[in-house]
Formats: C-alpha cells, sequence, structure tokens
C-alpha cells in the first residue's frame, strides 16, 4: 500500500455469490394518484411507426427501443406515461406526469431493480458457503438495497425523460 | 408557545407502517424508506424529498439560479447575500478546509471544469483560488477577496441526507433511511450497509450494520475517464489544482453524512493524515480494494448492532 498503515486494521474479502436488489415502490395506479391525486385516467396506449421513431430519436437525441407507449390521458388535462430504462446492471420502471402545457409535473421510479456480485468477509458467513458453486446460487435471507457506492448516476433516466418529453410531441400531443 | 402533540398523549398507540419511495434527484437516485404512523408517514416522506429538493436549488452547480452560481457570477469585492442553507454548508466546508489544511477545498472548480467534469460559467476568473479568497460574513452573507469558482458537490449531498433524516424526525417518523445515491444515513432500525467492490462495481462487499449513523464513498469506477493519456476522476488534489484517480473505494462512518461525505475526499487525498483527523471527528474510515478492506479509526459500539464494523 502507498501510505503507512500501522493504525489500520486489514481484512480480506471474498467472492461468494450473487444478489439483487428488487423494489417495487408503487402500482400503475398508485402512481398515477401520486401523479395525479384526484384525477380520472384514460388508457391511451400507442405503437409508434418507423417514422415516429425517427422523429423522437432526432429530437431526443435517444435511441427508441420500444415502439410501445404506455399512456394514459388524464381527464384534466396532460399524460401519464410508465417508461423504463435499462443500464448494465439496472433495470428501472419509473412514470412521468406531463401537465396540459407539456412540461413535466411529477417523476416517480415505480420499481427498481440491480443485480449484484455479492462478497463477504466475516469468516462466519464465508464457512456456511463452503462446498457452493455459482451453478448452485445462494438464496440470500434479504434483499441487498443499502449500497454505500460511488454515485450510480440518474443520467440514463434523465435520457429517458427527454425521449419521453419528445413522444409527448411526436404521437401523444 | 405552540405545544407538541407527544405520543402518550394518544389515546391508543397507531401501528408503525412502512413507506419506500425512490426518486431522482441530486445527479443519482435517491430512495427514502421510513416506518412511522400512518396518517402522517406520506407527507413526511414527502416533506423529506421537498428538503433534498431545496438544497438542489440552493447548490446545485447547474442550475443558473442557485446560490452557488451566484457566488460563481459574483466579482471580487461584492458582498452577497445567500440563503442561511447554503451558508450552514459554507461554514461546514470551511471549517473542513481549515482542519483538513486544505486538502478539503470548494473553490476547486476550475480544476472540474476543466476536465469537463463541470460545465463552464459565464463568470472567468484568471488565478486559481483557494477556499481563504471567498470570505464568509455574518447574516448570511459571502465576498469574494480574489474571484473564483466554488462546487459544493464534495458536501452538499451529505448535507442533504441530513435534512433529510432531520425532517423525518421533525415528523414523528420511528425508523429510517435516506440513501442518496450511497450517501446514506439511518436512524431508528439498525440496517446492513454494502459496498461496492473498486475492481467490479456490480460486486457487494457486506460492510456490517450501521444504526444512528452515516457512511459516504468516494470511488472512481462510474465517474472516472481517460483525458491526455491519464486516468482521471472528479477529485480534486487542491496541491497539485488537478484532477486524480484513485483505484481505491474510500468510505467514511460518522454522526452526519455531510461530515463523512467530506471526510470521504480528505481520507482518499491523504490516508496518512486520516488518524489523527477521524478520531477528532469521531469519525471511522473504510478504504477497499480488490482483496482488501483496511479500516481505521473507533467503531462506537453504541452506534452498531449485532455485528460491529471493525473485527
Amino acid at each position: 500500500m502507498s501510505w503507512n498503515a500501522g493504525p489500520w486494521v486489514v481484512l480480506p474479502v471474498v467472492v461468494v455469490s450473487s444478489a439483487a436488489h428488487a423494489t417495487t415502490y408503487f402500482s400503475t395506479e398508485q402512481a398515477q394518484q401520486a401523479i395525479f391525486p384526484g384525477q380520472r385516467l384514460t388508457a391511451a396506449f400507442v405503437t409508434l411507426s418507423d417514422s415516429q421513431a425517427k422523429a423522437i430519436e432526432q429530437a431526443s437525441g435517444i435511441d427508441v427501443r420500444n415502439r410501445e407507449v404506455h399512456a394514459w390521458k388524464v381527464e384534466g388535462g396532460g399524460w401519464f406515461v410508465l417508461d423504463e430504462v435499462v443500464g448494465k446492471h439496472e433495470f428501472i420502471t419509473y412514470a412521468v406526469g406531463i401537465d396540459a402545457s407539456g412540461a413535466v409535473s411529477g417523476l416517480e421510479i415505480v420499481d427498481y431493480r440491480e443485480t449484484y456480485g455479492y462478497q463477504v468477509r466475516d469468516p462466519a458467513w464465508r464457512s456456511q458457503f463452503v462446498g457452493k458453486t455459482a451453478a448452485d446460487p445462494l438464496k440470500l435471507s434479504r434483499d441487498i438495497r443499502n449500497v454505500s457506492g460511488a454515485t450510480l448516476s440518474c443520467k440514463h433516466i434523465a435520457d429517458g425523460v427527454k425521449r419521453v418529453l419528445a413522444t409527448y410531441e411526436v404521437a401523444l400531443k | 408557545m405552540k405545544l407538541r402533540s407527544s405520543n402518550h398523549l394518544r389515546a391508543r398507540p397507531v401501528a408503525a407502517v412502512g413507506l419506500e419511495r425512490m426518486r431522482p434527484l441530486l445527479g443519482t437516485i435517491v430512495e427514502i424508506r421510513a416506518r412511522g404512523a400512518e396518517p402522517r408517514l406520506g407527507s413526511a416522506v414527502a416533506a423529506a424529498f421537498a428538503a433534498i429538493e431545496q438544497v438542489q436549488r440552493l447548490m446545485s452547480f447547474h442550475d443558473r439560479r442557485s446560490d452557488v452560481s451566484r457566488i460563481n457570477a459574483a466579482q471580487a469585492g461584492t458582498v452577497l447575500r445567500i440563503d442561511a442553507l447554503t451558508h450552514t454548508v459554507l461554514r461546514a466546508a470551511w471549517a473542513m478546509s481549515e482542519r483538513s489544511q486544505g486538502l478539503f477545498d470548494a473553490t476547486i472548480a476550475d480544476a472540474l471544469v476543466r476536465h469537463d467534469f463541470l460545465p463552464r460559467p459565464e463568470a472567468e476568473h484568471a488565478q486559481p483560488v483557494t477556499f481563504r479568497d471567498l470570505e464568509l460574513l455574518a447574516r448570511n452573507r459571502v465576498r469574494w477577496h480574489r474571484k473564483g469558482w466554488i462546487d459544493l458537490g464534495g458536501i452538499a449531498k451529505g448535507f442533504a441526507v441530513d435534512r433529510a433524516i432531520e425532517t423525518l424526525q421533525a415528523h414523528g417518523v420511528v425508523s429510517a433511511l435516506v440513501n442518496a445515491g450511497g450517501d446514506l444515513r439511518c436512524f431508528g432500525a439498525p440496517e446492513p450497509v454494502y459496498l461496492r467492490s473498486p475492481g467490479d462495481p456490480s460486486v457487494l462487499v457486506r460492510l456490517g450494520v450501521l444504526a444512528d449513523g452515516a457512511i459516504a464513498t468516494s470511488a472512481g469506477y462510474f465517474s472516472e475517464r481517460e483525458s491526455g493519456g491519464q486516468r482521471i476522476g472528479p477529485l480534486v488534489d487542491p496541491r497539485r489544482a488537478a484532477c486524480v484517480s484513485w483505484e481505491r473505494s474510500v468510505s467514511v462512518i460518522a454522526g452526519t453524512c455531510m461530515i463523512a461525505d467530506a471526510l470521504t475526499k480528505v481520507v482518499a487525498l491523504a490516508p496518512d493524515g486520516a488518524p489523527a483527523r477521524l478520531e477528532l471527528l469521531e469519525a471511522q474510515a473504510l478504504i477497499l480494494d480488490r482483496e482488501w478492506l483496511w479500516i481505521c479509526g473507533r467503531p462506537r459500539p453504541s452506534r452498531f448492532a449485532g455485528e460491529r464494523i471493525a473485527a
């Protein structure tokens, strides 16, 4: 190590298994009520044509991977759109509220899933996994969620919202 | 004087329920999980998110109306009034700068701008500055002696987490956790905490259980990139006024997330000086590389339940 490690305690870590964080924060109806409380929403799903998808990609600079637009029209004006973004290890479903003027009025993450490899350092933990292989995946007793890692960027969500707003202009408005 | 309602005055206890919400804020994804009495829990969590949004509005480098942008636009000699919250964070940042002999310095934004980690503000400044060039005045005012740019990215996220936690406590929430993309703090029920392995950030290491405390982590795995044949991250070494790369993941556990957040940068830049600084702030540092976890500073047993962080 590059520093005087005298006052530091050192512990080994080892690879053990895979794990996941999967949380559903809202049902679709709950998300609709969170963003448009007390409003009546009507499903108005749209399948984008080639030219619409191209127009959205040009306007937003973001690839359109899914032609199905899960949109609901809000009685008092505006739209509720359920969308998803897929990162390297994470899968996020989120809801965007668009008001009658076309501005974002609400944004809620509906479902978050992230998969991990998993390491432990505790000898007691290690001992229970002796003999386990990758083909014999462990069932962890609880969901992993309190990760103090460096920042996982929300850029892909920001890109998704940009694409949803372009979709609104091209196919919903 | 207004009397606050207290639990023992209730006719019968209200069963605690849980609520979980996640939103993209502060350039990351913020999760709040809270347990408390049903009718007020929803408004408590909404108020906690509003507290985070307020910190974002005041202290974002990107928002042109933020206090940080106003400070970055101000000329030398101009006295500028800012929000009390921004002034609180600046005072904490400046105290950390003094305590770390300048290793923590919020006026290094020019190095981050130079390396494209931040967009270039309109009001240019010529010479490099240090935290001593921005004077913090009484009554929430500041003044540049020599003009520079500040970025509170290294401390404001932790402060936002603290504000959210304080908001939840003020609303009578029994137990809660706020995690802003890795800067996290909890109270009430102890929570297991994991770190990403710097060798592969999709691999986790279980640290232990955290109770009534905060942890923040600085690591380059999501933010580093190549520049001029060198690997650099958004961590500035004020001694060289340059962005540096660090292979290990550096975490700090402390009483508040703001202190933990700011201390990660100091420990990353000078692990040798960490023991004394950690002792002073009652904090603990954890450095993780591909195979080893290095722990420094006294764990406070009262703050950890079950397994302790240090072996």
